[in-house]
């Protein structure tokens, strides 16, 4: 091992033959701060902690550069776990039990594989559109959205075959825009407003879905994909959750703008419109889960007894969410939707 | 159901074009209960798993499978699904024909990247890494600094590229999907390497090319050139000779791994490239070779910047005592950087050729060969 004065020497003599090494200097100066800076100066798509060069173009013109519009605590273990739980639609799903089943039941299973096949990537698309926008200062977040643009892509792939794996095919589309009130997912430009109308409303919705699958699942491979989705669904919401108990304790002035976000996707959990919640009332989907819930498209009224019990434990789940982040008030002042409440406690 | 039993319920749509909604499709919220199990425009599909599974090529089959030239569709329909009358906009897509971005092997590639994914935080042995000396060590967290920040920007290109993808592609997107995941991985390995074995981060990349790359909004043919010919070309050189001169188990696995995803990257990206300039013909390869003149000024620039070169010849060289024969390697690096990035353009049907290549990289094509990696 070279000594220090021979190193030294090693260095004087590098210079003398023409190389520059003053960035070896820099270097060995640099030292990674602890923390996350609240403001983000990096607008040139520098690694977060790399040394900044003063001649750089400002070309990353990100518009998130403040930590608390976009940070969330244990955001990098949230995405190992999102790396380490990765699955596969075409091998991890066992394709080889699904057997043929009545026309009805399959239309169903199709009709609601064709919406998660069309709403899945929307979930893609939007948060790979902030992604962009945010200073790489807070990878962390950037990262764990990537990884649900992943899973996203797998949602649309995997409901898509089994729509065409069993004798069935794609149906009718959804109408993702009428009567949605106030902002929409896809148009939102704030990444809060985006997070609580996405990972709390919306994703919860579905979550809820999932994890209730083995009840519309007439096969192994169908129980495969609802619990696979369900698990991936479960990280996105933390997502939004981890974001607005950050909000809630260290932005506390929006939390009456949070509310209000939470007020629009609270009308479309209840109403079906934008179709984020497919178990909603009056909707295509909800006649074609209560097909699959009674057991046939003779046998809805049963199906709609146990959607009935589904909406009500979306709505449990959700006001867990809202504890869980520091937004249950609205549980009891009177904000909440009240076709909610009315879910939550039938008369 | 709107079956091929029911043909006058299926519209007749010549392949290559799309279904548009007829009427009288049953809204959405219709009072006709059940209707939507008539709605389906091919039913009967059983798409059977191969020795691969179940893949995104066994279920394009029959109109699934049909890949339309251009789509004005701007909702999400998924491809051969049911359209309905009157559905408003979700979004201006603005990249609505296939040539824009299709390439035939996206499909595959994207069972592939899921297939070969790999945890970097779990896979690759961190524990192992033994300390460098001084030099090595901080030249090493200037090389992982670099590729981390490219891999960076590699994520916010996709990423806004993406939404503006018309989902009649969706083959495409889920490739990029599968692409920006990749990229997070690669960012997220170089930075823990940089940081591995104390200290802190290396200087930013000189930026010219990033910014071309980020800034392209002409088209993603256009960025899809910068991405994957001019900087992907780099990238996998760089994790080739990464990979070559290290002893060092940890990082020798960590550079195979992203060589594996990067050649997937290149493997979508000279596809689609080859695939448009075959289409829209010779006018748009020209200007495709014009774009690329003041682009090559501009990583003729680059590459005169040190840092990358310095660190890269005192990792080959074994330290700052033996940086000058480093060097001759990393000439050997950059000269094949060049002669890749034409052969690469001269396989895509772009006429670059070391004649009308900037005067500033057609001096890197006289560096001497000695023992490339």
């Amino acid at each position: 091992m070279a000594t220090v004065t021979n190193r030294a020497d090693y260095w004087e003599k590098a210079r003398e033959s023409g190389f520059d090494l003053s960035w070896l200097d820099q270097l060995k100066q640099n030292t990674l701060g602890e923390t996350t800076s609240e403001f983000s100066e990096n607008n040139t798509g520098r690694v977060e902690g790399s040394i900044p060069r003063g001649d750089v173009p400002q070309f990353g013109a990100y518009t998130f550069r403040t930590k608390k519009d976009v940070w969330a605590h244990n955001l990098t273990k949230l995405y190992q776990e999102f790396v380490t739980r990765q699955w596969s639609s075409a091998t991890d799903i066992p394709w080889e039990t699904i057997e043929a089943l009545p026309d009805d039941i399959e239309a169903a299973e199709c009709q609601l594989a064709t919406f998660f096949a069309q709403v899945e990537f929307v979930a893609s698309d939007v948060p790979g559109r902030f992604i962009s926008t945010m200073s790489p200062d807070y990878h962390e977040v950037r990262m764990v959205l990537l990884g649900q643009v992943m899973d996203e892509s797998r949602h649309l792939d995997v409901f898509r075959k089994r729509a065409l794996a069993n004798g069935g095919g794609l149906m009718r589309m959804i109408d993702s825009v009428s009567d949605v009130v106030g902002g929409n997912t896809d148009n939102a430009r704030e990444f809060t407003e985006l997070s609580s109308r996405l990972h709390i409303t919306g994703e919860g919705n579905v979550l809820t879905l999932f994890r209730l699958g083995e009840l519309m699942a007439y096969n192994e491979a169908e129980k495969a994909i609802y619990r696979r989705c369900a698990q991936d669904e479960a990280r996105h919401v933390a997502i939004g959750v981890l974001h607005l108990r950050y909000m809630n304790e260290f932005n506390p002035e929006r939390r009456e703008e949070i509310h209000s976000y939470l007020d629009e996707g609270e009308s479309r959990q209840s109403s079906g419109a934008g179709g984020e919640n497919p178990a909603a009332r009056n909707i295509l989907t909800s006649e074609a889960l209560a097909v699959l819930l009674g057991g046939g498209k003779d046998k809805t009224d049963e199906g709609q007894k146990i959607l009935t019990a589904i909406r009500q434990r979306q709505t449990k789940e959700y006001f867990q969410r809202l504890k869980s982040s520091g937004f249950d008030d609205r549980i009891t002042n009177g904000r909440v939707n009240p076709a909610l409440l009315e879910v939550y406690n039938p008369a | 159901m709107s079956t091929s039993e029911n043909p006058e319920e299926t519209p007749d749509q010549p392949v290559g074009q799309e279904v548009v909604a007829s009427e009288p499709a049953s809204p959405d919220a219709t009072p006709n209960r059940m209707a939507w199990m008539e709605d389906t425009l091919e039913w009967g599909v059983r798409a059977q798993p191969g020795k691969h599974g179940l893949t995104m090529r066994d279920i394009n089959t029959g109109i699934y499978g049909d890949v339309p030239e251009e789509s004005r569709d701007m909702s999400r329909r998924p491809r051969g699904a049911f359209p309905i009358p009157g559905v408003p906009r979700t979004d201006l897509y603005t990249l609505n024909h296939k040539v824009e971005l299709w390439a035939d092997n996206a499909v595959d590639l994207y069972e592939e990247a899921i297939q070969r994914r790999w945890m970097a935080h779990i896979d690759i042995p961190w524990e192992s890494l033994e300390p460098h000396s001084e030099d090595v060590e901080l030249a090493t967290r200037q090389f992982c600094t670099e590729l981390a920040q490219q891999a960076s920007i590699e994520t916010d290109v996709i990423g806004q590229w993406l939404h503006h993808m018309n989902y009649a592609y969706h083959e495409v997107k889920t490739f990029l999907a599968t692409e920006l995941f990749d990229s997070g991985r690669h960012y997220a390995a170089f930075r823990q390497r940089a940081l591995a074995n104390g200290g802190g981060l290396g200087l930013e990349s000189p930026g010219h090319i990033n910014r071309r790359i980020l800034e392209s909004r002409a088209g993603w043919t256009e960025t899809a050139l910068y991405l994957y010919i001019l900087r992907g070309t780099l990238t996998l050189l760089l994790y080739r000779y990464g990979e070559a001169y290290t002893n060092q188990p940890a990082e020798k696995l960590l550079f195979r791994m992203c060589m594996q995803d990067k050649s997937r990257h290149m493997a979508y990206g000279m596809a689609h490239l080859k695939y448009a300039v075959d289409e829209k013909g010779p006018d748009y390869a020209l200007g495709l070779r014009r774009l690329m003149g003041g682009v090559e000024r501009d990583l003729a620039s680059e590459m005169k910047d040190p840092v990358l070169w310095e660190a890269l010849a005192i990792i080959i060289g074994g330290g700052v005592q033996h940086i000058e024969t480093g060097m001759v390697e990393v000439k050997n690096l950059q000269r094949r950087y060049i002669e890749e990035y034409l052969t690469r353009m001269k396989w895509i049907g772009v006429g670059k050729t070391a004649d009308n290549l900037d005067s500033g990289l057609a001096a890197y094509l006289g560096q001497k060969e000695s023992n490339p990696a």
